[in-house]
């Protein structure tokens, strides 16, 4: 089947809405949480109107305004279409939806739809339908014409005239798909029991003669649909064909012995992104609003209540400190700019169109209208630069999406020359380098040509390759090679493997080798598994499946979204059969690598802080070192990003500081030290709990956070040494001191929780923190007070500590070199 | 439409790459250049490069930081460096104002701060006086008589450090030095400098050295540094055992400094450190890194002209919804499709002229998706983690099986013990078969679960190429587009040995090389930034692409051949054939309909082009990627000016 013109198509949904619809069936749905079955109630009607919407919100979901479609329903109480408005006849057909491009309201309105008293005829349906259509359309050739006929075959159908229908069907050249309810279906291996003889006979009518006599028609069983239409879909999109030159040589002045090929170049492989969501947000009722609400709440009840979802818009806005701030200032001042949250009082607002474009060159700022210098002149095409033998080829350079290269399709000598320079490649086992400029003026791209013989064409694979610019060194000890500090070889080290690790590991190669563990081919041979031809995105065709769920659900909770499709896991693990039958040389490897797992945060796990580095041991080493926990953060703005996305980058970027800090305590322990402050007594105690193995140390202690609900003080404490990293402490801390305070049982950890608040204040004030508490007590208030069951007696313990533990005012803020919000006056206010 | 600056503004749930960038845009770098201005190192020598010129190890030092501030002022603004001399006599003029004195005999050519215009053009400046007169330096620092102490200079180096740099910012120091052994004799001394580098770690700062040797002056490192060093961080890795020899200490010679520090010239950073499931309890630590990304341009940014001066503006963001003109707090916001007009409302006094399109629903409903929601469908709930499905050969891995930039891992013991001699076994092993692993993968805790090949890379000393793997991202199904054409003309055997004639002689053997290609775009650029920062003209045919084809070479080498191949290329019987005009599909023979090249040139002279049909001249401009737009009389408007060119 060629390939279709996307969208230009107008598809009529002909929908049965007879008495018959209305019958309830049972339907399984996908597994709950813990797996349990679960099922639902519903009409056949409301069955048949998935695969419907189903095929609206694929509509709605591409949003092509040449993309649309329109509901005729049939069996309906009413009569309400054209034909009957002007010759009569086509009884309980209306045109319920007419053919536009479909919105959420198209959805919401079939949601309507109700299964009637009445029975209707869907060849008098699919007349009207066609007849919309045809009205709709015109004369326009070029647009795809689709009927689609969604029918439980169970009321009576005239069957004097169809082969009319049928014959205005082909004349149209319109597309019929029959999807019936409970339908035998020989492919699908379906029958249906204890079947109504009228329904046998209307089903033979649609399958034996009327599909049969439609030229493009097919016929399914509504099961069967729906189980096809919820595989992930791959749209075949065609690249456009981008037209270009391959130069080789000196065209202009050496024009003897330089050629230009004519070329199209396309793309071979593109990364196909989701659809963005848009974002929302509950409007706040205004005052007026609510008023209404509460009298018209005297009347009815809750039902009317509503909430309004507004769609947002990103808005930038651009501000100035017109201040002439010195150089004292200078760091406050690149710290302002880095955190984008500026004190307000200073910053003026300033209009788009006042600002002028310009780069950073260090703390000089150059001013460059246009936004861009002019740029490099540049000629469109391929520049040839020479070739490399394909072995010198790094794989792992390629940078990028993948290009063919063909000689253009109507012009032979380009054709001929290419293919002869793909040829001469193929057989020299060579690439070609290339210098890509895609439009004079554009800046140009390196990368590197492959010969593709296909059966009947030849033509160039390119891949961009790395720029000097691109490529970046970093140096990594070896991990063959290492020596001692004389300089002399080691050979034997616990990351040097042995004999006995490198011949587990052949093992274990070989038995999780692929290219038999797929199924069986035709001919019973095994095929390999993972074929990335088969692969679907996970996370697009979720993302996708997520954007239509909500497209038709009002409500998420009690509607929420099916698991994913089996379809998009199936690369997740590797296959059970290969696993299975490697688990003996798998077993073996865990036991020779003897790999243990280094638990995190391992801060607290020192007994005694005399503990010294016993040179010998590695494991000791290196279960004394912390591993990366969170990023250090001066800005209030960027913790609270690391704390969102903990994990995520975090983990990683603060490596540098933390190796330092290693160092700094191996360096240490070399020299015994008299133990330092941080050898808290507390720790000794929460260290029972600990357990090497363990994924965390402190079972209380949330993963992404440095402080846990066990000894949180101790922590603290610990944590502050390290430096750095105090806004995400202090941020950890204040989290943790709620949670301990509104879980049950509080009160036997009161005079603890006001010790930590007391400590947590101090630290606040002291390491321009200030915010964070002026932010997190009066919530923390809140919370105490308002909330259910909140805490209402440790906030009186905490008014009894008085002032002293009360928000920090500007007095004492301005002493410590910070800013305040609160008066003194209102730092006292606040705890009465 | 969204004003052009949210286009291009970097949504929080977008691409890894965009972050990869953001990462590194967001550390702030401090490096203080420590160079010995011994008598040895000021001493004049024959430049490597050009032998009449005299040259000494403190220019190429200076030279060398020179062109290394040059390169991080555009690339990373934020960045600050400062330059510390030690071994001279030379003095502050005015006394420090603020922060610390330094040691004796040491010098603070550069304080630490970030670079601006005039700092560089000073370096620059004294660069120059050096070129003309070599012993400017001698004068302009003139050597001690006796070697200060290591120690004083680590000591000196943590108080200039401590005085300049921000609290955050990764700090090192590279020390260039050619004395091996800077006190042969004390043992206090070197004490002395190893207690001082403790403090220096302690404070967070790496340092990093650059030893010089020549062949009169071999550096032994394991005279004085190498015991003095160990306990410096200055190992990229926490994995450093003690009784190992770090074996990044670099000792080259005084021409490789450059190449040297551009190794070293970006902190190693890691993307992200995450498991690496072998099979269920057999996992090792991995750790990532970027080892090829575009490096772009950079964003320009806006400023105010406040009169004396430009003030960078301060950009906010925020979620709006525009019938209340209020910002939304991100927390609050919910993700679904987009909702086309107001939705019918209850209340009859619904704003009529609303802009922002609305959804209604029940109080109690939910009709949105959560942050959090959005996230596990992006990541199918998975946890960061790379997992092994297995292994296949190493020519599996087609070439346009491409999509992204790949990524390189390199094992992590602090997460796992005994990672490190997995990951070796592994490796060693896949090299040796020849194979390459399929790994699921999610790197980050908000990208998507992709399916990357894992590539071994061996090491290999002489290129620095480390030991480590590649990984790959492949292309999902969704993402491969199928071969728009299915058949075109295959040039004979003939004319492709004349083909491989002059590839043969166009082959370099050495394979792509980065280095030889800078991106020209990038440098052209920067060249006139740099250029508008120290208020010089640009001049942009001074300026060189070095991507550019080598032209005269491919003509001495394979003009000939080339013209050969063109003459064959012309006698090839389709080779003068324009296709048919009509049908899309089409055989190799020449039909009726065709238009003869010949004939399109001899018409050209005759002027007897319009005989032609419009259908003709179409396909004609087709083959020859003219646009085939327009009526008959623009169609042979260009025919006339492709004739008068070919």
């Amino acid at each position: 089947m060629p390939a279709e013109r996307a969208g230009y198509t107008v598809s009529m949904f002909v929908v049965d809405v007879s008495k018959s619809m209305g019958a309830t069936r049972t339907v399984t749905l996908p597994p709950g949480k813990n797996g349990e079955e679960r099922f639902a109630e519903m009409t056949h009607l409301q069955y048949a109107l998935q695969y419907v919407k189903f095929k609206i919100q694929d509509m709605i979901y591409n949003g092509r305004k040449t993309d649309q479609c329109g509901v005729v329903t049939f069996g309906t109480d009413e009569t309400d279409n054209q034909i009957n408005s002007r010759h009569g006849g086509y009884e309980n057909v209306t045109e319920y939806i007419s053919i536009a491009a479909p919105s959420a309201t198209t959805l919401r309105k079939l949601d309507e739809l109700e299964p009637s008293d009445v029975f209707g005829d869907p060849i008098d349906a699919m007349i009207v339908a066609v007849e919309a259509q045809s009205k709709h359309l015109g004369n326009k050739k070029t647009w795809t014409r689709k009927v689609i006929l969604v029918t439980d075959g169970e009321g009576p159908i005239e069957l004097e005239d169809w082969e009319a229908t049928a014959k205005k069907l082909n004349e149209l050249n319109i597309a019929l798909t029959v999807v019936g309810v409970d339908f035998d279906d020989e492919e699908f291996d379906y029958v249906q029991d204890n079947k109504p003889d009228f329904k046998r006979v209307n089903e033979e009518f649609f399958r034996d003669q009327f599909c049969q006599h439609v030229n493009d028609s097919v016929i399914g069983n509504l099961d069967r649909v729906l189980e096809q239409i919820s595989l992930p879909d791959v749209k075949t999109s065609r690249s456009t064909l981008m037209q270009n030159v391959l130069r080789i040589g000196d065209v202009d002045t050496r024009t003897e012995e330089a050629m230009e090929i004519l070329i199209k170049t396309c793309k071979c492989t593109a990364i196909n992104r989701p659809k963005s969501f848009k974002k929302f947000a509950i409007r706040p009722k205004t005052a007026r609003e609510e008023e209404a609400e509460q009298q018209s709440m005297d009347v009815d009840d809750d039902e009317k209540k509503v909430v309004t979802y507004a769609q947002l818009r990103a808005r930038t806005e651009y501000y100035v400190d017109k201040l002439d701030r010195k150089d004292e200032d200078k760091e406050e001042q690149v710290k302002i700019e880095e955190d984008a949250e500026p004190q307000s009082e200073d910053l003026e607002k300033v209009e788009k169109e006042e600002l002028i474009r310009g780069f950073k060159y260090g703390t000089s700022y150059v001013p460059c209208p246009e936004g861009q210098f002019p740029k490099l002149p540049t000629k469109k095409g391929i520049d040839l630069i020479g070739f490399i033998p394909e072995k010198k080829f790094r794989r792992e350079y390629s940078m990028g999406e993948v290009q063919y290269i063909w000689g253009n399709p109507d012009n032979p000598t380009a054709q001929c020359a290419l293919s002869s320079i793909v040829q001469a490649m193929y057989e020299k086992g060579v690439l070609a380098v290339g210098r890509w400029v895609t439009g004079d003026g554009r800046d140009p791209k390196m990368g590197v040509m492959s010969p593709a013989l296909f059966e009947k064409v030849h033509c160039l694979l390119w891949v961009p390759m790395p720029f000097a610019d691109d490529v970046r060194k970093y140096t990594f000890p070896s991990l063959h090679e290492l020596r001692n500090k004389k300089g002399e070889i080691i050979t034997e080290h616990a990351y040097l493997p042995t004999e006995k690790q490198l011949e587990a590991m052949d093992d274990f190669v070989d038995a999780m080798d692929l290219m038999e563990a797929g199924d069986k081919d035709e001919e019973g041979n095994r095929t390999e598994w993972l074929d990335i031809r088969e692969s679907y995105n996970p996370s697009f065709h979720r993302l996708k499946q997520a954007m239509f769920h909500c497209a038709v659900v009002s409500d998420l909770e009690t509607n929420p979204l099916p698991p994913p499709h089996p379809e998009l896991m199936r690369f997740f693990n590797p296959p059970k059969k290969l696993v299975k039958k490697a688990q003996s040389t798998i077993d073996n490897c865990i036991k020779t690598f003897n790999v243990k797992h280094v638990p995190k945060v391992v801060k607290t796990a020192r007994k005694d802080g005399h503990n010294h580095a016993n040179d010998d041991d590695d494991e000791m080493l290196l279960l004394d070192r912390k591993p990366s926990t969170s990023k250090p953060s001066q800005s209030h703005s960027q913790a609270k990003i690391t704390q969102k996305s903990a994990g995520d980058d975090s983990e990683t970027e603060d490596d540098d500081d933390e190796i330092l800090i290693d160092k700094v305590e191996s360096a240490k322990r070399t020299n015994p030290l008299p133990t330092p402050a941080r050898s808290l007594p507390s720790l000794s105690q929460s260290e029972g709990q600990y357990d090497d193995d363990s994924m965390d140390i402190d079972p209380q202690r949330d993963p992404d956070r440095l402080i846990g609900r066990t000894n949180p003080l101790a922590d603290f404490k610990l944590n502050l040494e390290r430096g750095d990293i105090v806004t995400k402490v202090v941020e950890d801390m204040s989290a943790v001191i709620q949670e301990v305070v509104l879980a049950p049982f509080a009160s036997r950890r009161s005079t603890e929780m006001i010790e930590c608040l007391t400590e947590l204040r101090k630290v606040c004030l002291e390491e321009d923190e200030i915010d964070a508490w002026n932010t997190f007590l009066p919530e923390f208030k809140k919370e105490c007070i308002k909330s259910s069951p909140g805490n209402k007696e440790f906030w009186s313990k905490v008014q009894k500590v008085g002032r002293r533990i009360s928000v920090i005012s500007d007095k004492e803020a301005e002493k410590n070199g910070g800013i305040s919000q609160f008066s003194e006056h209102s730092a006292i206010e606040f705890l009465e | 439409m969204a004003p052009y600056d949210d286009w291009n503004r970097v949504d929080d749930d977008d691409e890894d790459e965009l972050q990869d960038n953001a990462l590194f845009d967001a550390k702030k770098d401090v490096i203080l250049f420590c160079i010995d201005c011994s008598p040895s190192m000021l001493q004049l020598r024959p430049d490597p490069e050009e032998e009449a010129k005299m040259t000494s190890h403190l220019y190429a030092a200076l030279d060398s930081a020179m062109n290394l501030q040059k390169r991080k002022v555009v690339t990373g603004p934020n960045d600050s460096f400062g330059i510390l001399l030690f071994n001279t006599t030379r003095k502050l003029n005015t006394p420090r104002t603020e922060g610390s004195e330094i040691k004796k005999n040491m010098f603070l050519y550069q304080p630490i701060g970030p670079l601006s215009a005039p700092v560089i053009q000073e370096l620059i400046q004294l660069l120059h006086t050096t070129q003309e007169n070599p012993e400017e330096l001698r004068k302009q620092f003139p050597p001690t008589d006796s070697r200060v102490a290591m120690g004083d200079v680590f000591t000196s180096c943590n108080w200039v450090i401590r005085d300049g740099a921000p609290k955050t910012a990764t700090k090192r120091v590279f020390l260039i030095t050619d004395e091996d052994d800077p006190h042969p004799s004390s043992k206090q001394l070197r004490i002395s400098a190893q207690t001082t580098l403790e403090d220096l770690a302690q404070a967070g700062v790496v340092v990093e050295p650059f030893f010089i040797q020549t062949e009169d002056k071999p550096f032994d490192v394991t005279k004085f540094y190498s015991t003095v060093l160990q306990t410096n961080a200055f190992v990229d890795d926490t994995d450093l055992d003690p009784s190992v020899l770090a074996e990044s200490i670099s000792v080259s010679r005084i021409g490789d400094l450059l190449s040297q520090m551009k190794f070293r010239e970006v902190t190693k950073r890691a993307l992200f450190n995450i498991p690496f499931e072998l099979a269920q309890g057999f996992t090792i630590g991995v750790k990532g890194y970027g080892l090829v990304t575009e490096q772009k341009k950079g964003e320009y940014k806006y400023f105010v002209d406040l009169g004396d001066r430009l003030e960078a503006a301060i950009v906010k963001t925020g979620q709006l919804d525009e019938d209340r003109q209020v910002e939304v707090d991100k927390s609050n916001i919910v993700f679904g499709m987009a909702v086309v007009g107001a939705a019918p409302s209850n209340d009859d006094d619904a704003e009529a002229d609303s802009m922002a399109a609305t959804k209604v629903v029940k109080s109690g409903q939910r009709p949105f998706y959560t942050a959090d929601e959005m996230r596990t469908f992006r990541t199918l709930s998975l946890e960061p983690g790379l997992k092994l499905l297995g292994f296949k050969p190493r020519d599996t891995l087609r070439f346009e099986d491409n999509v992204k930039h790949s990524q390189f891992i390199y094992p992590d013991e602090t997460t796992y013990a005994g990672s490190k001699r997995t990951f070796s076994a592994l490796l060693k092993s896949m090299i040796k078969k020849k194979v390459i692993g399929l790994a699921r993968g999610v790197l980050r805790r908000n990208s998507t679960p992709t399916i990357y090949a894992i590539l071994p890379q061996d090491e290999d000393v002489n290129e620095m190429e480390p030991a480590g793997f590649h990984i790959i991202p492949l292309p999902f199904a969704d993402d491969i587009r199928s071969a728009p054409i299915e058949e075109g003309y295959i040039a004979s055997d003939s004319l492709k040995d004349r083909a491989r004639a002059w590839i043969n002689k166009t082959t370099i053997k050495s394979g792509y090389i980065p280095d030889s290609y800078p991106n020209p775009a990038l440098a052209f650029h920067y060249d006139q930034l740099e250029a508008s920062a120290f208020r010089e003209e640009f001049n942009p045919d001074a300026f060189e692409d070095l991507t550019e084809p080598n032209v005269d070479l491919i003509h001495a080498k394979a003009g000939k051949l080339l013209k050969e191949w063109k003459v064959e290329l012309a006698n090839d019987h389709s080779a003068t054939l324009v296709v048919p005009v009509t049908g899309s599909k089409r055989k190799p023979d020449a039909s009726q309909n065709s238009i003869d090249l010949l004939e399109v040139k001899t018409r050209f002279e005759e002027g007897s082009l319009m005989k032609y049909k419009v259908d003709q001249l179409k396909a004609f401009c087709r083959s020859q990627n003219i646009p085939t737009s327009g009526n008959k009389s623009d169609l042979i408007q260009r025919v006339e000016d492709w004739c008068k060119l070919h």
